[in-house]
């Protein structure tokens, strides 16, 4: 049997599959947009050609994200928080607290025994999530993978005191007409989201071992900052993206066992790949 | 098909049309004074032959107006309170009263009376803990409420009619109580929604015809059978203002809210007001005291230098115990309106409460926007899922 986890996120989308055994048989992102919301067939079908399987041979499908609910072939829906404690867990068992910076949201998760047992979420400010460093690398024209590296050579970060992004876009303008050092600059930068990201993180009592997830969580001079401000080692997957759709997709597999076991039927009407619309 | 005229059927006409009734009784003769907060004495407007009229923002309205006189970092429920009365939707009032709850309701107070002209304006003050000396102090503001409103309505204020009215308010509240008690079965054998309706319908009616209307509800909900759906958890909402249907639908969706600490719940009604010799002492004790709303500084005894957390906890939150264990409940919500500062400031003790109850619990601040509902459903979703 195999089972998918779809996670939906507000800037990107991802579909993970995997076996009964919980092995990735593939793991596909693509971007969420305006328009791809209503799109997750194709993220599904990109997927199911890449573990060269077919539609049907998914036992169950767990939706997450903002977008779960625009996804008509999902047998459930379930939220991201307790996708991502679960997806976490499974890649280190020993995890307390998770923390997921993403595209347009940032999330705090306490752990224990694999499951999600206290959570703080920030989805209505984009200072501290991934959209501060976007706008951050559009000001300075730099690419958004690259800032990580760059922000490693400073020696003196140059401290940004401005919450708001808006406002330490004109920070940083006038900082480099000061003088500063781009490095410099962008290592203040990273600490500014790092804080922002740990003041939340310290809402929930932070203890070992901390996870750090999202796209953001690719960004090794964002990792440095968040183990400076938490002060304390930080543990990161490989891949950080995926921890949603394979908590998902491990979900997906439980609650098939769980029916079965139960004797329940999970049968409905066929599942086939089409757009949302919202008036089913 | 339901009855409009009685019961249920009414309960959702009155409350869709909430300024209805009070048009009609205006066109009659009667006159309105409105009031934005449960710590005004409505039974001293029912007294003097006015129709008290609970005010409450809306969520659904976009704040458009009131950006003229009030900041955006503010309280949004009083700032849409003040929209609307920038939009006429209260044009039926023919005054407002307003007591010194919090540091945004009074500010509001000031700017409302210099923007809108109302035939009749009083602003009670209202004293931030609870002392010997606070009760005295309070139980003189009443006086001169009761002055100003003697003056507007043209007569004066009998101690018979001011007992009856007290008597008519509190039957009210018992009524409330009762209304509650159908919560306490599993499942409940009646809503959250509709406790929300009720209580919101009855606040815009003449307190007797409030009293006939909730008379009527509780007959039906008790021999009804479409009554709603036993779900895993049992909540308990804590929050200034939950006057919002669909936000209550949020938390129903996955759950069955039996109880509340809310303005537009069980709050205005939980005690009686004490039938006192002189019934401004009665008054003054009830609404300085028994008002669970975080704005009151409730540590606060003359003398006392040292403080103890656990005596602290057990004063604020000790009535909560009995609510909770009463009526089983198995997890809170606690939501904060953006910008409340009294509220939130509760969350460390509150929560520490809880956990010493043995209850789950979780805070969820939103901004009292139509938008704020969807991430809110996310985070009521992913609570009710740690409890499961």
């Amino acid at each position: 049997m195999v089972f998918g986890g779809v996670d939906i996120g507000s800037t990107m989308t991802k579909v993970v599959i995997m076996d009964g055994k919980a092995a990735i048989l593939s793991a596909i992102r693509g971007p969420t947009g305006a328009e791809h919301r209503r799109l997750a067939n194709e993220v599904m079908r990109a997927a199911l050609e890449q573990g060269g399987l077919k539609l049907d041979e998914l036992s169950y499908v767990v939706a997450t994200g903002y977008g779960r609910l625009n996804v008509p072939f999902a047998d459930r829906q379930v939220t991201e928080l307790t996708c991502h404690a679960r997806g976490v867990s499974s890649l280190f068992p020993n995890v307390r607290t998770a923390v997921d910076i993403g595209g347009q949201d940032a999330k705090c998760m306490k752990i224990k025994n694999g499951k999600l047992i206290d959570f703080v979420m920030n989805d209505k400010c984009a200072a501290g999530t991934g959209r501060f460093l976007e706008i951050i690398a559009a000001t300075l024209d730099l690419k958004l993978e690259e800032m990580g590296e760059i922000s490693l050579k400073s020696s003196r970060k140059v401290h940004i005191s401005n919450m708001c992004t808006i406002f330490a876009q004109q920070e940083v303008v006038s900082r480099l007409s000061e003088g500063d050092r781009l490095e410099d600059i962008l290592a203040g930068l990273h600490d500014a989201l790092a804080s922002r990201t740990a003041a939340l993180a310290r809402r929930l009592k932070v203890e070992p071992d901390v996870v750090l997830t999202g796209g953001v969580a690719k960004n090794v001079g964002i990792v440095k900052a968040m183990k400076d401000n938490l002060g304390c080692e930080l543990l990161v997957p490989e891949d950080p993206l995926i921890t949603g759709a394979m908590g998902a997709a491990i979900l997906a597999r439980e609650y098939r066992m769980e029916a079965e076991r139960k004797g329940e039927s999970i049968s409905r009407r066929p599942r086939r790949l089409e757009e949302a619309t919202f008036f089913e | 098909m339901a009855d409009k005229n009685k019961g249920l059927g009414k309960l959702g006409e009155v409350f869709h049309g909430r300024s209805q009734r009070v048009r009609e009784l205006k066109k009659e003769g009667k006159k309105i004074i409105g009031y934005p907060c449960a710590f005004v004495p409505a039974e001293i407007i029912t007294a003097l032959g006015f129709v008290p009229y609970r005010i409450f923002g809306d969520m659904k309205e976009s704040v458009t107006e009131a950006d003229r006189a009030l900041p955006a970092s503010f309280c949004p429920v009083m700032r849409s309170c003040l929209d609307c009365a920038f939009k006429a939707r209260d044009d039926f009032v023919d005054g407002i009263v307003v007591a010194h709850s919090c540091d945004p309701q009074e500010k509001t107070a000031r700017v409302w009376e210099s923007y809108i002209k109302y035939p009749y304006f009083h602003f009670i003050d209202l004293p931030g803990s609870l002392r010997a000396e606070s009760l005295e102090y309070f139980k003189g503001q009443l006086t001169d409420f009761r002055k100003t409103l003697e003056s507007f309505a043209g007569k004066e204020l009998s101690r018979q009619t001011l007992i009856a009215a007290i008597q008519s308010h509190n039957k009210q509240r018992a009524l409330v109580r009762e209304v509650y008690e159908l919560t306490k079965p599993d499942p409940p054998l009646i809503s959250g929604t509709e406790i929300l309706q009720s209580v919101k319908a009855v606040l815009s009616l003449p307190v007797e015809e409030g009293n006939q209307l909730l008379s009527e509800v509780i007959g039906e909900v008790k021999v009804r059978r479409n009554g709603p759906e036993k779900k895993p958890a049992r909540l308990l909402t804590w929050t200034s203002t939950l006057d919002d249907y669909d936000l209550m639908d949020v938390l129903e969706s996955g759950a069955n809210v039996v109880m509340d600490d809310s303005c537009g719940g069980i709050r205005p009604f939980r005690v009686d007001v004490e039938a006192t010799d002189d019934p401004f002492d009665g008054l003054a004790r009830y609404y300085l005291k028994e008002v669970t709303c975080a704005r009151t500084f409730k540590e606060a005894v003359l003398g006392e230098t040292t403080k103890d957390y656990d005596k602290d906890l057990e004063k604020r939150f000790g009535y909560l115990r009995e609510l909770v264990r009463g009526w089983n409940v198995n997890g809170a919500i606690f939501l904060l309106v953006r910008y409340c500062d009294p509220f939130a400031f509760e969350m460390p003790g509150l929560r520490d409460y809880f956990s010493r109850l043995g209850i789950p619990s979780t805070y969820i601040e939103y901004d009292y926007t139509e938008g704020s509902l969807a991430p809110l459903r996310t985070r009521v979703e992913a609570f009710l899922e740690t409890l499961g």
